[in-house]
């Protein structure tokens, strides 16, 4: 076998040198009645060409995704990745090694985790990261339990406009805490906010809020900021599309306490769903209740500058069930493609594609509500995904699309079941989407 | 090293962006001035090339699996091959939206669907989830269908059984889960003690988490007796898969009566570490408890040829995360799994066992091990004895850096009087016995330094690219990003040569 160089005869010397006669000598406390009688029933090796041959054929199940545009996002974007990012990703150095655990041999991935922190924290102006939690979902899931862990309550506010996965998420982790979790509706495509201001008490731990939120609007954040600290609760900024940072202002100038961001547009791959990379961001006064991995900047014995994981005594390896999580194994190598993908873009360029998604985005509105086959759903602002209702039927719509090599809009009535929601597409447009792909699918929806 | 920061100047690009950037569109006419950010966030300005340089070099500051040999115990670092990532980055896999309709996606449906089946076999589960990211969060998705299990039945338990040599992450995923945690101490042989285990197990408690191999590498003997201790009192058993690399084809977890049981993809099915992930700890379960899995999972409509995401239902503990799975990392496990297939699979925990206790009896001369007896896929010794000298078994850790290789894994697990001073050797089947000999080598040469020349280790390493670190320094100082750095710079005063290396 190719990945085992072991072979049969070294094999029969080791086990001599070990001193038992043959291999079932190792293994005579895992009980016999226990033990596989036959081999296992699943199918016969496979060369590499074979192998090959195998996974090419499945792939080809799947439509051609590459030569498709997408107007599809919901919380996975596709955006452009130039090939450094992939490149340099996969040094193996990099690729496989363990978790840094030992300083002296991973400063590569400890530096690079250090200069993402810094990223995030410049493009959020929080003063904290936890650089890698599992995804958006799991990272607000752990924000929600952080609020519970700081403020002593066990009553939290969600967003109905956060990402119908997060939600669920949400309750999957708190459901063994009892906590009370209450929705918090929307009205016009946004929070409704007086809503908020009723439903708020000092049980509240905290509120936790998307933005730009499910429908793509943008929310009056600072506005919601003061309600929510008003009666002391937490506010928890949830950023499902990361590139929209590069224009709009930082949740850390608006009073959020916790954000929780999904970093996927950060040149991670859509990989049908995973995975992707999500950071929390806080104040240095909650430090000892953040979840997970962090690293931090100290010297080594000759007086050089280097980076260790830090603030240790809450992970799970050493405080054991008095941790503030139990993540270990997290999205590193995700951390990784971020660093480079942010470190390529820099200041100019995350701006230019932020402000190029956004304007992209409301030159397809504007093209879609041209051909009068679409109307606003709300009137609020957006920024590079909005709801659009349709006059014809939206399952032949996206069939159209489709056929003509588009990723179709996601139809909102799967997860929002109201009235006026019926017949309602969630379209996203990004970089990767050009003026003429906009222009033809405005030209397909017309017809 | 440099900072990338510390490399910016002003004006310098490293993007590139499309000719027409829509500039009949006014941003004022999209967005609310309140929303927009009045400063451009400041990240760094360097060139392709800068970017290219800058982590070619940070590369060369780690040391990975395809360096050398990797022996952390508990951690099965096994080679992770080519082919695989070849595979996983297929353009119609990679570019799959997780909401694409289900038509567009037969082939990743597939491929779960498939692997599902191949991973029950080899575990004698009846079904998996392909959700969790990670070992512990299949820890707590696991944790949380039992739960549902209980709950569903109308008996309400509060504890869970967890071994002191189990993972730190199985107690705080039971503490996650909303369980009260009670230790069971493991004995002379250094498994279960079956007596306390008897005496513990009762009807407030829904089960036992256990590694099988344990993380000191060595079968619980007992597990028969095990198996009829918890379900005699209705709860249910839990495999921790961190060890699963010694079972392949020799035992599976649902045939020694295991209800739950998550694997690490990354650890016994070969997929990347990545410097801590991604991983995936996808979670196989019995029939009964098939109803409480997460939503969705994948299944086959044999009457339309398709393959579906289907709604677990209402018992299901719901969602775990996101979407529904690290697909990437399982595309490449089960290309592994073909490439195996059955005699590869046996043939993998049967080396992995062979180099293990190869190990073990070469050096127990020279490292007394935790407990006197055959291993599974990793061996636990103790560097205890040289504390005498003053050598600690961190030290040791640090002095096989200058011989060129990576530590095993050290103080863990640490509970007196068996394990103290821990030092776990996994080997894994990708390793020659020329790279063993070459390790065995090192460490008597170690063992006899540690008494001519005690300090050459407590002042190891020598050869790395930086030496040991101040971990107390960094707590109290706490600098967690560049921008705390700039806050200090007068306090640090770095010389060139400090952070130019």
């Amino acid at each position: 076998m190719r990945y085992i160089p072991t072979t049969e005869e070294q094999k029969k010397n080791m086990l001599k040198e070990i001193g038992v006669p043959s291999f079932e000598a190792l293994i005579e406390s895992v009980p016999q009645n226990l033990r596989l009688k036959d081999k296992l029933n699943i199918p016969k090796a496979m060369s590499e060409s074979e192998l090959e041959d195998k996974i090419f054929h499945i792939a080809k199940k799947n439509v051609d995704f590459y030569s498709m545009k997408p107007l599809l996002g919901a919380g996975s974007y596709r955006h452009f990745i130039p090939e450094a990012v992939k490149f340099l990703l996969q040094r193996e150095e990099f690729w496989t090694c363990y978790t840094p655990y030992q300083p002296e041999l991973s400063q590569g991935t400890l530096q690079s985790i250090f200069e993402y922190q810094s990223y995030i924290s410049r493009l959020t102006k929080m003063e904290v990261i936890i650089p890698s939690i599992y995804d958006g979902a799991s990272a607000t899931a752990e924000a929600a339990l952080m609020s519970l862990r700081l403020t002593q309550k066990n009553k939290i506010i969600v967003s109905n406009l956060l990402h119908p996965h997060y939600r669920e998420t949400i309750k999957t982790y708190l459901t063994p805490h009892e906590t009370e979790i209450i929705d918090l509706p929307y009205k016009n495509g946004l929070v409704d906010i007086e809503k908020l201001k009723t439903l708020l008490d000092e049980d509240v731990a905290s509120v936790i809020i998307q933005n730009p939120n499910f429908f793509g609007g943008i929310e009056n954040m600072a506005e919601i900021s003061g309600i929510v600290h008003s009666k002391s609760a937490l506010l928890i900024n949830v950023i499902a599309e990361s590139m929209s940072l590069g224009i709009l202002k930082a949740p850390g100038e608006i009073g959020v306490d916790i954000v929780a961001g999904n970093a996927q547009s950060f040149g991670m791959d859509l990989n049908y769903g995973g995975p992707y990379n999500a950071y929390l961001g806080t104040r240095k006064q909650y430090i000892r209740q953040i979840p997970g991995r962090i690293v931090g900047e100290t010297v080594d014995v000759d007086g050089k500058r280097v980076f260790v994981m830090t603030l240790r005594a809450r992970e799970q390896d050493i405080r054991r069930e008095k941790a503030t999580s139990n993540i270990c194994t997290n999205h590193n190598l995700n951390v990784l493609a971020a660093n480079i993908f942010l470190s390529l873009m820099g200041t100019e360029g995350l701006y230019q594609i932020s402000l190029l998604n956004t304007k992209s985005a409301h030159y397809l509105e504007n093209l879609l509500l041209q051909t009068g086959k679409f109307e606003r759903v709300f009137d609020c602002p957006f920024y590079n995904e909005f709801l659009l209702k349709s006059k014809d039927d939206i399952s032949s719509i996206n069939k159209k699309l489709l056929g003509n090599n588009f990723v179709p809009p996601l139809k909102i009535c799967e997860f929002y079941q109201e009235k006026n929601l019926n017949n309602v597409l969630l379209f996203a447009v990004t970089e990767v989407l050009s003026r003429d792909n906009l222009n033809l699918v405005a030209k397909i929806l017309s017809e | 090293m440099k900072l990338i920061f510390e490399k910016s100047i002003k004006g310098r690009d490293g993007y590139s962006l499309p000719q027409d950037l829509f500039d009949d569109i006014k941003v004022e006419k999209c967005l609310p001035e309140y929303a927009i950010s009045k400063d451009k966030k400041l990240l760094s300005e360097v060139s392709e090339v800068d970017v290219v340089r800058h982590f070619t070099k940070l590369s060369k500051l780690n040391y990975g699996l395809d360096d050398g040999f990797y022996p952390l115990g508990s951690c099965t670092m096994k080679y992770n091959p080519k082919i695989n990532e070849k595979l996983a980055s297929l353009s119609n896999f990679v570019y799959a939206h997780p909401f694409a309709p289900e038509e567009t996606v037969q082939g990743c449906l597939e491929i779960a669907y498939n692997l599902n089946k191949l991973l029950c076999e080899i575990t004698g589960m009846d079904e998996y989830t392909m959700a969790p990211a990670a070992g512990a969060h299949g820890e707590l998705t696991g944790i949380l269908i039992m739960r549902k299990y209980f709950v569903d039945h109308g008996d309400i338990r509060h504890k869970m059984l967890i071994p002191d040599s189990a993972h730190g992450t199985n107690p705080a995923s039971a503490a996650m889960g909303g369980f009260q945690v009670v230790e069971v101490k493991s004995n002379e042989k250094g498994t279960v003690d079956l007596k306390e285990l008897a005496e513990l197990m009762d009807e407030d408690t829904v089960g036992l988490m256990l590694t099988n191999p344990n993380t000191v590498g060595l079968y619980d003997e007992g597990i028969e007796e095990i198996e009829k201790i918890v379900h005699d009192k209705g709860g249910l058993l839990y495999y921790d898969g961190a060890n699963l690399n010694a079972s392949l084809g020799i035992i599976r977890p649902g045939d020694a009566g295991f209800d739950v049981v998550h694997l690490n993809l990354h650890k016994t099915f070969s997929t990347p570490h990545g410097g801590g992930g991604p991983g995936a700890g996808v979670i196989g379960v019995k029939k009964d408890l098939i109803p409480y899995l997460p939503t969705p999972n994948v299944a086959f409509n044999s009457d339309q040829k398709k393959y579906y995401l289907l709604d677990a239902g209402e018992k299901s503990i719901g969602m775990v995360r996101a979407f529904w799975a690290n697909f990437s990392v399982l595309v490449k496990t089960y290309a592994w799994i073909l490439s195996m297939g059955p005699n590869g699979l046996y043939n993998a925990s049967k080396t992995s066992i062979i180099n293990a206790n190869y190990v073990l009896a070469k050096l127990k001369k020279y490292y007394k091990p935790a407990y006197d007896r055959y291993c599974g896929h990793e061996c636990t010794v103790t560097g205890k004895e040289y504390k005498k000298y003053g050598v600690k078994t961190l030290d040791i850790a640090k002095r096989i850096m200058d011989y060129g290789m990576h530590p095993p894994t050290i103080y863990f697990p640490h509970f007196e009087p068996y394990a103290e001073e821990t030092i776990m050797v996994e080997p894994s089947e990708s390793e020659s016995k020329e790279t063993l000999d070459k390790f065995i080598d090192i460490m008597i040469k170690i063992s006899d330094e540690a008494k001519t020349n005690p300090e050459l280790l407590t002042t190891a390493p020598h050869i790395t690219p930086i030496r040991r670190t101040n971990d107390a320094l960094a707590v109290k100082r706490a600098i967690l990003t560049y921008d705390d750095e700039l806050k200090l710079k007068d306090e640090l005063k770095y010389q060139e040569k400090d952070i130019d290396f």
